[in-house]
């Protein structure tokens, strides 16, 4: 784990451009939002999450995750199918700013595309010069 | 994501603390709106207030004043141009004509406007005022100009007005180890924010710190060549390094009264209680747009960053297709100057007075601590008290703490239409290390009660 001008951000995940990460365990990912995300959005109160078995798309909107100030789409950073969601992050919100990479994972996916959509994901090494320059 | 071909088009043009507010509103009311927010400026959704401490050197950068980054803009799918000036509105048709960095001329359709033009800094014509080097502040520019001035080795400043910017710039000079003039026209410094009795302590205040402040002269010259080297106030010459003019700022409504939608009396963009002006599906907000005073219910232009976003959030949400309305403005304010805050909110006594109330005050000096408990502070509190009915209709305060939170409770005693005589019997907290047993808010209350006998 490395903090970039106070974003955590952890090695061994893949990066999107739209503030995801992603866990690849076996033949199934793990998907969440970045602390970078959750600092802009601040103390999230609702997150609007697909249910299993639906189908998501890289880089298409999957939920919405909503702050007091903001709302934001959850986009997806790779294709497949759900197969489970966290319910603990859905019915309290706050592990989402608490604990962004951990307590507050969002989705597990089984990945249709994994292997080339991977490519289309940055590294830990590009995420943190990506947040390098996002500005706080 | 995939076009939505019947997706409103919500339009903001500006995009700082109102327009950014807006667009956010509109956002959490509508998922699929298309929502653009255009700006003149090259950095978008930062924080004027914070200018002045950056050229005192409280805050290490300009950069560090953006409140809402680009990834914001992204995660909230906002559209955003900046270097993007807005040229023409045309309400008929619902297109705003705006001219990008390349020269490039574009037409944006709207579906529900919001225009967030904010102010400009005025400078009265006096003569010499073409010169170069007069310098004000307004934006991130003029305080990268500032800045850079200090920085080049400039030794003294003269300072035009006795308003928040300029008080906060003189103290940021003086930290910088500038030598500071200050020059008013009117009487006494903070003319819009304090009763004289008020203002006077900041400025001896102010004066302790090495300000010098000239109140009762007016600006008549600007001195020097092409450049500006002094000015003539009053009859005297001052010369300086660095000339800030701080005159004060007026809305910037050309874009609106060119499209043909009605200023109120304040010169404002007049609104209604949803933020909307007189022409449908428009709305106003910001330093540019008026809003009802709560005691006077006379239309202000308050030019706060609070109230700012307090015009933005409800425009934002109605120009989405929701429902909001804003109450109307106290202008509640505080400012800290060196080891001294002030704030006011509602009226000040002058300002009662104009409005032809009249009005009882009461003002108690105190302690921010128990007398005997080390490192207690002076705070001074000033009540105004509408005579017939006895609410309080405005508070100020002058101390060296504790200044802000007691505005704030005022503030919501004057929209819950608080008596002075309830206010007298309030309950308020206390520790030797944080309070008097009675609160300063109390015994002023308490005064005002023995002067209404």
């Amino acid at each position: 784990m490395v903090k970039v001008e106070n974003f955590e951000v952890p090695e061994g995940l893949y990066y999107s451009n739209d503030f995801s990460w992603v866990k690849v365990e076996g033949d199934k990912v793990r998907m969440g939002i970045t602390d970078y995300a959750q600092k802009q959005l601040r103390e999230i109160v609702y997150a609007e999450l697909p249910e299993a078995g639906t189908e998501v798309k890289q880089n298409e909107p999957y939920g919405t995750l909503e702050s007091v100030k903001a709302v934001s789409d959850l986009v997806a950073a790779v294709s497949g199918t759900v197969e489970e969601v966290n319910a603990e992050a859905q019915s309290q919100p706050e592990l989402l700013n608490e604990d962004p990479y951990v307590k507050g994972w969002l989705v597990i996916v089984k990945p249709t595309n994994l292997q080339a959509e991977l490519a289309n994901l940055m590294d830990f090494d590009k995420a943190v010069e990506w947040h390098k320059n996002q500005g706080k | 994501m995939k076009e939505n071909l019947m997706a409103k088009r919500i339009l903001v043009i500006g995009a700082n603390a109102a327009g950014v507010e807006a667009a956010s509103a509109a956002r959490k009311k509508d998922r699929t709106a298309e929502i653009t927010l255009v700006t003149q400026e090259k950095t978008a959704g930062y924080s004027r207030c914070g200018l002045p401490f950056v050229i005192g050197g409280q805050i290490p950068s300009f950069k560090d004043l953006i409140v809402y980054p680009s990834a914001y803009f992204q995660m909230l799918k906002l559209n955003l141009k900046t270097k993007t000036k807005a040229t023409a509105i045309n309400t008929e048709e619902k297109v705003v004509t705006v001219i990008d960095k390349s020269g490039a001329t574009e037409s944006l359709q709207y579906d529900s406007l919001v225009i967030a033009t904010g102010a400009d800094a005025f400078m009265p014509p006096i003569k010499g005022r073409e010169k170069q080097g007069i310098l004000s502040l307004r934006n991130l520019e003029d305080g990268e100009k500032i800045l850079e001035a200090v920085q080049n080795g400039a030794k003294s400043a003269v300072i035009m007005g006795a308003g928040l910017i300029g008080l906060e710039t003189g103290v940021a000079f003086i930290e910088r180890g500038l030598k500071v003039t200050l020059v008013e026209m009117l009487p006494q410094i903070l003319p819009a924010m304090l009763d004289a009795d008020m203002a006077k302590l900041v400025q001896e205040h102010l004066q302790e710190k090495g300000m010098c402040i000239l109140t009762e002269k007016r600006v008549e010259e600007f001195l020097g060549g092409d450049k500006v080297t002094g000015i003539m106030a009053g009859g005297e010459k001052i010369e300086a390094d660095l000339f800030l003019s701080a005159f004060g700022v007026r809305a910037n409504t050309k874009l609106a009264v060119d499209a043909g939608i009605p200023l109120g009396e304040s010169r404002a963009i007049k609104t209604n209680g949803k933020m909307e002006t007189d022409v449908k599906d428009v709305y106003a907000v910001g330093d540019c747009a008026e809003a009802p005073n709560l005691i006077t219910h006379k239309a202000v232009c308050a030019q706060l960053g609070t109230i700012a976003v307090r015009h933005g959030k409800v425009a934002g949400a109605n120009a989405a297709g929701a429902y909001s309305q804003f109450p109307g403005v106290l202008a509640s304010a505080v400012t800290r100057l060196f080891e001294t805050e002030a704030g006011v909110t509602g009226l000040t006594a002058v300002a009662a007075k104009r409005a032809g109330i009249e009005v009882v005050t009461g003002a108690i000096s105190s302690k921010t601590k128990a007398d005997y408990y080390p490192g207690a502070l002076p705070v001074k509190v000033k009540l105004v008290v509408e005579k017939e009915s006895q609410r309080i209709i405005g508070a100020q305060i002058v101390g060296g703490a504790e200044v802000t939170q007691r505005i704030n409770a005022l503030s919501f005693a004057i929209q819950k239409s608080m008596t002075v005589r309830e206010l007298a019997k309030a309950d308020t907290a206390y520790a030797p290390p944080l309070n008097e047993t009675w609160d300063p808010m109390v015994l002023a209350a308490e005064m005002i009660l023995m002067r209404l006998r």
